[in-house]
This record gives C-alpha cells, sequence and structure tokens, in this order.
C-alpha cells in the first residue's frame, strides 16, 4: 500500500518540487500552504508522515505541530520539522516533532529522510 | 529551418510539470544551449536543477555569474536575479528592480538572448499567470529569431501564453507532447 506524506509549507515552490519527487519515489502525497484547521486537514487524509514549515500563516509551526502530537488520534504520526531558521533543531523539539530537516535539502537527503520513517 | 544557437524557454505557474514530462525526450544530440527562465521564490535553487537533472543525461547547472554559454547544456536561471546574455556568450546575473513583478524576468532574458542571438534565438514562452515574457517575444520577432507559445489549452495556466499568441506573432503554437519533437528537430 502507497505510503502517504502530508507537506505543509507556505512555499508554493517548495511544496510543487517536493510533490514531484517524492512521487517520482513512490509516495502520494498532499500538500497545503496554511496551517488554519491542522486537525481536519490531517485527520481526513491521515498521513504516514508530515512535514511541517516553521512559517505558517494562521497558527506557526510550532503550534500546529503541538496542536497534532496533543491529539489522541495523531500523535502516533511523526513529524519533520523544516525550516531554514538556523535554530530548526531547537524549533522542532519546542514544537514536538520527531525529527528536523535543514533548508535547503538536496533531493537525496529529502528521500532519506522519507525512507528513514515510513520507506517500504 | 532556423539555425538555432540557443533555446530560452520561460514560464511560471504550471510551467515545471511540462518542463518534467519534455526532458526526458530531450535529445542528447541538440547541438544548442538550452536556457530556462522560470519564476519561482528563493530557497529552491538546487532543488529545481537537481530534479530537472534526474529527467536528462543532458548536463543541467544553475547558471553563474560570468559563465561561459555551452551547447547541450541545460541552464537554470538562479531565483532572485535577472539572468542576462552578454556578447561574449557568457551569463551576467542582475539584481536591479523586478520587471512584471518578477525576478528573474522572462522578459528580460529573451530580450537580452534576441539581441545576441537574434534570427538564430528560439524562445518558448510555457504556462503562467502573468504577461511576463510576452514583450520579450515581441523583441524576438524584431530580430527575426523563432517565438514559440505552449497550446494555452494545454496550460495548467493559459494566460501567459494565451497573451503570447494574442500579443506577439507566434510561429509555432505547440502542445506538451509536441514540444520535444519540436526541440529536437532544431539542431
Amino acid at each position: 500500500m502507497t505510503k502517504k506524506v502530508f507537506i505543509f509549507d507556505d512555499n508554493t515552490d517548495i511544496l510543487e518540487l517536493c510533490t514531484l519527487i517524492l512521487e517520482d519515489a513512490g509516495y502520494e502525497i498532499k500538500t497545503s500552504a496554511t496551517s488554519n484547521a491542522i486537525v481536519d486537514q490531517v485527520s481526513s487524509y491521515m498521513p504516514d508522515l508530515i512535514f511541517m514549515d516553521n512559517w505558517l500563516p494562521d497558527v506557526g509551526g510550532i503550534e500546529a505541530t503541538q496542536e497534532l502530537k496533543s491529539h489522541p488520534d495523531l500523535k502516533h504520526i511523526p513529524v519533520i520539522y523544516f525550516s531554514a531558521n538556523n535554530d530548526v533543531s531547537l524549533l522542532a523539539e519546542k514544537a514536538g516533532a520527531d525529527s528536523y530537516l535543514s533548508k535547503p535539502f538536496d533531493i537525496q537527503t529529502l528521500e532519506e529522510m522519507v525512507n528513514s520513517h515510513i520507506g517500504r | 529551418m532556423i539555425n538555432c544557437k540557443a533555446l530560452v524557454i520561460g514560464g511560471s505557474a504550471g510551467s515545471l510539470d511540462v518542463l518534467i514530462k519534455i526532458l526526458p525526450a530531450i535529445s542528447l544530440d541538440i547541438t544548442f544551449p538550452i536556457i530556462i527562465v522560470i519564476h519561482r521564490k528563493q530557497g529552491t535553487d538546487s532543488l529545481l536543477s537537481e530534479l530537472l537533472a534526474t529527467k536528462t543525461a543532458l548536463m543541467v547547472k544553475e547558471v553563474e555569474e560570468k559563465e561561459r554559454i555551452l551547447p547541450k547544456t541545460i541552464y537554470v536561471a538562479p531565483s532572485d536575479y535577472h539572468l542576462l546574455i552578454e556578447k561574449d556568450l557568457t551569463f551576467s546575473l542582475d539584481y536591479s528592480e523586478k520587471v512584471n513583478y518578477s525576478r528573474p524576468s522572462i522578459d528580460v532574458t529573451f530580450q537580452s538572448a534576441a539581441e545576441v542571438f537574434s534570427t538564430h534565438l528560439v524562445c518558448l514562452l510555457l504556462s503562467g499567470s502573468n504577461a511576463d515574457g510576452v514583450n520579450g517575444l515581441i523583441a524576438v520577432n524584431g530580430y527575426e529569431g523563432e517565438a514559440l507559445a505552449q497550446d494555452p489549452s494545454t496550460a495548467q495556466v493559459d494566460y501567459m501564453p494565451a497573451q503570447a499568441i494574442l500579443r506577439a506573432r507566434i510561429d509555432q503554437i505547440l502542445k506538451i507532447e509536441e514540444m520535444a519533437h519540436y526541440i529536437n528537430s532544431l539542431s
């Protein structure tokens, strides 16, 4: 069964590129440029993995991740926090994310990160 | 048939998908460089070049300042700089004001390429949501280069190629599935 990845980022170019790359790698992708109604968005897709950008309209990435990690039905879904911020590891820790990815990243790093969490 | 010395491809929203589809079918024997100018935000440069490189065995690289333009190479304009072509066949990157709210501006590169390659230039305008590139194609018309546009009916966002067809003299209107064959025929 195809594993599903949900990517949250307000940079639509990042969303488009990551979608093309991860679809090529055999994953199903959904994207969103807003964290509005984050629980509803994630609940309706039930991904196997989430990428969460630090800067998002509505609530930021930290609050959105905290909301997901405190939800009984969603907290098991691994969240990779990604950001160009130098303190991405601290931000990820504060958010309660499972791991982090520094921007910019290359294709190999992106694929390895996904494979390490939900690789087939 | 034009003696093509350079192909410049411009696009905005919906154009990456077209590039992904046509690059695998572009011949490794092309005799000219392909220069790609697509609108995008900062922070995706290396990822874009890397992704395009997975679709072709031709060399794909992001343009560097003063780099010499070589055939059989696909050059990608970096984000946030206008990409100009100099008469000595090198690139220059320019941080002047945005044109059509865009940097890189497709108009700037088409115009610059037209001045250098004149009748040996082919420019292709893809899907997009503003009219950047249209004035550039009109400049290509003026230098008697070849102006191409994506068939708007095949574009995710048809405004850009539709404006080109309305305002410039378009030599060929191409569906996505016709593009690679046409590009290969330019060698």
